[in-house]
């Protein structure tokens, strides 16, 4: 184990997009991230909101119309290597919302995310659980250690 | 003279924030229209996270469409589904069951207590405080433990159906005795949060005074819910529902509309909450937990308020044949961003997403159903 | 002979950096995991995950193309930066007191402002992608003010930084400059000479407010909460960092942990009589005060909000009239 992935394990800048959705995968993440209870931090996860920053994104929601450019635009401010973690059921198939006009076509939903940007690791779940956001997060270790 | 009023249409600079932003968790887009550092104007637009629920849930079966009505909120989702089950309740007629009239009250005070905790949390971190805000997480966790003991899931429950609540929501001794002990938990974790808090000058300097929102104005914008009461406007919906006619507690107000009146509005309506569950875990009486005795019948427009963390709910549909037809769904927050927008005018652009957050935004349950206006 | 005192000395300076440089890159670690998350009754990170590991694994990140008028200064400046703590750190060292220019209590002060300037600089450069430039169909028929001109975040945080040159810093240089009351003189040499002699100027009455005033002046110049307003995340988010990526990312969290450790260096140095050199043992009394000083400013951040102008105005007014009653006494 090299210096570089021996560092990269031990300093995880995770940052949250948040594309529409219910709101409740949103709150379980940060409270995963906030809480003591849970605290993210003592597995060296940070969470930050500067994408610059950023080392895995994590986003939630099925990526509605108008958050389809946001998404996309943080996504390229993420210096290389960059990981996506999609979690709850909306950013990994659409969830309720995918076919929301039923048959009539609807450009609203843009999602799931995989649709407009790669993905790395899934983590389902409506609403994801906070102990299931951290497994998906340090399931990507490996992955995110090797990168160069 | 309304001190609030922008003092001219020159506008010096103009800082849009979001549709990310740390202070505001949800995807909206806020423009602040600046001079000095002081907000002279703000625009919120909304429609940002717009899924168009009303629109799936046309014409599926009632049950399907009361199951889809939590996903409008992750935060205020046991919320929407007791309104769906209690419209279709009041227009097809269906008696529900007295432990099951219990249950939703428990659940609903719970939810109550987990958005209060949510918007003390979130306020606190807003200041950037985050001690205050992982103290609040904390205790947060004990009522969403509870959450899921009784539902099953750390956020969507799904309690309520037609007729009472889910069998798995039922109460036994057990879970009785843990809501108990952890209700007296939670009082003892607040009262020390909220000592605390109080009494902490340097918050309490740097709350006082800011957002505030003037009971005249709160009115005319039509504000709902806690943003309403901390105006000094005793307005609670709770007191005309039938489910809480067994209950005692007092209808929190507070006096003068800024952020520390709301915070503090929260904090104490919180002990009310706990009061009643206190309440209803003492008198829950025995029976079923759903009454399964009904017809399904076409049923007209049928409408249903009801009182809910963040203010008045309305939701209202007519059944065809099982069916739902021309649901309309009205969440508090669609009230409140007049007041959003209005509380943050004349303050420090470092209070502006502060003010926004003292009203209590949801704007994931608001975007829903887009206008189509005509001409 | 005179060949070999140079090189002594350059070797002693060039140690001493060294070794301050180490620990400080444990301080942000220290204040995160002892202070901070023991106050939120959490685990918290390992010690070394914010100082070292971070910059580390920046180190290691692919550059991006910074989204910034000037690129060339913007990447520029954080290295100017550290650059400027560094000299902070020789002009404090013992060996540096043969060159007069170099160690006066003038220069130091120079280089703090130099400091402090690099942020202006630096938010003013940055555009970040957070706020105007977040694709959102703003300007449309029906908003309000289409023609008003924007700002980004980090404008308002760069015009906050001038609002702290001008007065927000002014704690500090008043307490760099109440040891001289004692003393009498501006070098570094004759401060630490008069107390080495008449024991340290902290334990007089002017020194112990002076130390006061140096503490509040320290965190609002390392931008600490409450005083974090230039990086307040409430709404300029990281302010004038927002658009360091990679490399310059990783000198931007060096630079904060070094200049934690320097600040505490300059008062041990004007306040207690004691410079950092390896080559006596006075040098633990500076690591001493470093950490003391870390450990004071993480219980006060845990506990407070971070200020706006209406709370940071009286703060600092009254802050200085402290300073300016030390200096007072002093001279008495």
């Amino acid at each position: 184990m090299g210096i570089k992935s021996f560092s990269r394990a031990r300093a995880i800048h995770v940052m949250l997009v948040y594309t529409g959705g219910c709101n409740g995968c949103d709150i379980e993440i940060v409270n995963s991230i906030l809480s003591p209870r849970f605290d993210a931090e003592q597995y060296n996860v940070f969470l930050t909101w500067n994408p610059r920053e950023a080392d895995v994104l994590v986003v939630t929601g099925p990526v509605t119309h108008l958050n389809r450019k946001p998404l996309e635009a943080i996504y390229e401010a993420i210096p290389n290597p960059k990981l996506v973690v999609a979690a709850g059921s909306c950013a990994l198939m659409g969830g309720v919302y995918k076919n929301c006009y039923g048959d009539i076509p609807s450009e609203e939903i843009e999602g799931p995310v995989e649709n407009i940007i790669p993905v790395n690791a899934k983590v389902p779940g409506c609403a994801v659980r906070p102990q299931d956001v951290l497994a998906g997060v340090v399931s990507l270790l490996p992955t995110l250690l090797d990168a160069d | 003279m309304d001190k609030k009023v922008p003092r001219s249409n020159i506008i010096e600079t103009e800082i849009p924030m979001g549709t990310v932003h740390p202070a505001a968790l949800e995807p909206y887009r806020v423009r602040f229209f600046v001079e000095d550092e002081i907000v002279q104007e703000a625009e919120i637009t909304i429609g940002v996270n717009h899924r168009g629920i009303e629109r799936i849930m046309e014409g599926l079966p009632v049950e399907k469409a009361n199951a889809l009505t939590e996903k409008i909120c992750g935060i205020c989702s046991n919320s929407h589904i007791w309104n769906s089950c209690r419209t279709a309740e009041m227009g097809l007629g269906i008696e529900i069951t007295e432990r099951a009239k219990y249950i939703r009250v428990i659940m609903g005070e719970l939810e109550r207590l987990h958005s209060h905790f949510l918007y003390l949390a979130h306020g606190c971190e807003v200041l950037s405080h985050e001690t205050f805000s992982m103290r609040v997480f904390y205790l947060r966790e004990i009522v969403m433990e509870l959450l899921a003991m009784i539902g099953g899931n750390r956020v969507q429950y799904g309690c309520s159906v037609l007729g009472g609540v889910r069998p798995r929501c039922d109460l036994d001794e057990a879970k009785l005795l843990r809501l108990k002990n952890d209700m007296d938990a939670l009082e003892e974790g607040l009262t020390g949060f909220v000592e605390r808090f109080l009494g902490d000058s340097i918050v309490m300097s740097r709350i006082t005074g800011i957002g505030v929102l003037p009971q005249k104005q709160a009115i005319e914008l039509a504000v709902t819910g806690p943003t309403l009461r901390a105006t000094g406007v005793a307005r609670d919906l709770r007191t005309t529902m039938f489910e809480y006619d067994d209950f005692d507690y007092n209808v929190i107000t507070q006096p003068d509309g800024d952020v520390k009146s709301n915070l503090v509005m929260r904090a104490l309506e919180s002990f009310e909450s706990i009061k009643i569950i206190r309440q209803a875990i003492a008198n829950i009486p025995e029976g079923k937990v759903v009454n399964r005795d009904w017809e399904m019948v076409d049923m007209d427009m049928t409408e249903s308020y009801i009182e809910v963390p963040r203010g008045t709910l309305y939701h209202s549909y007519a059944l065809e044949s099982g069916r739902v037809r021309h649901c309309i769904i009205r969440t508090p927050s669609m009230a409140n961003i007049g007041a959003m927008q209005y509380a943050c005018i004349g303050d420090q652009i470092t209070d502006a997403q502060l003010c926004i957050v003292q009203c209590d935004p949801c704007f994931t349950c608001t975007d829903r159903a887009i206008e189509i206006i005509r001409r | 002979m005179f060949g070999n005192t140079i090189i002594d000395s350059v070797v002693a300076v060039i140690l001493t950096v060294l070794v301050c440089f180490v620990i400080s890159t444990l301080l942000p670690g220290i204040e995160r995991k002892y202070i901070h998350a023991r106050i939120q009754q959490r685990i918290g990170p390992i010690v070394i995950a914010p100082g070292i590991m971070a910059p580390i694994k920046f180190m290691f990140k692919e550059n991006v193309k910074v989204s910034s008028p000037v690129p060339g200064l913007y990447k520029a400046l954080p290295i100017i930066c550290f650059i400027v703590v560094l000299c902070v750190l020789v002009a404090l060292t013992p060996e540096a007191y043969k060159i007069p220019a170099l160690s006066s209590l003038v220069a130091v002060v120079g280089f703090l402002k130099v400091e402090e300037i690099c942020y202006v600089l630096m938010g003013a450069l940055s555009k970040s992608v957070m706020s105007v430039r977040m694709p959102f169909p703003d300007k449309i028929k029906g908003a309000a003010h289409n023609n008003s001109n924007l700002s980004f975040i980090e404008d308002i945080s760069s015009r906050r930084s001038l609002r702290m040159i001008t007065y927000g810093s002014f704690p500090l240089y008043l307490a760099l400059f109440a040891p001289i009351t004692a003393a009498r003189s501006i070098f570094l040499q004759d401060i630490v000479a008069y107390q080495q002699m008449n024991g340290p100027f902290l334990f007089t009455v002017s020194g112990g407010i002076a130390a006061i005033v140096f503490f509040i002046g320290y965190m609002i110049i390392l931008n600490e909460y409450p005083f974090s307003i230039i990086k307040a995340k409430s709404d300029v988010i990281e302010g004038p960092y927002m658009e360091y990526a990679a490399k310059y990312r990783s000198i931007v969290y060096l630079t904060r942990g070094f200049f934690m450790f320097v600040l505490g260096c300059v008062f041990s140095v004007l306040f207690i009589g004691v410079p950092p050199t390896i080559m006596s043992l006075g040098f633990l009394v500076n690591v001493l005060v470093a950490l003391i000083f870390v450990f004071l400013m993480g219980i006060f951040s845990a506990f407070a909000p971070v200020f706006t102008n209406r709370q940071l105005l009286p703060t600092i007014l009254g802050t200085t009239l402290l300073g300016i009653l030390a200096i007072v006494l002093g001279l008495l």
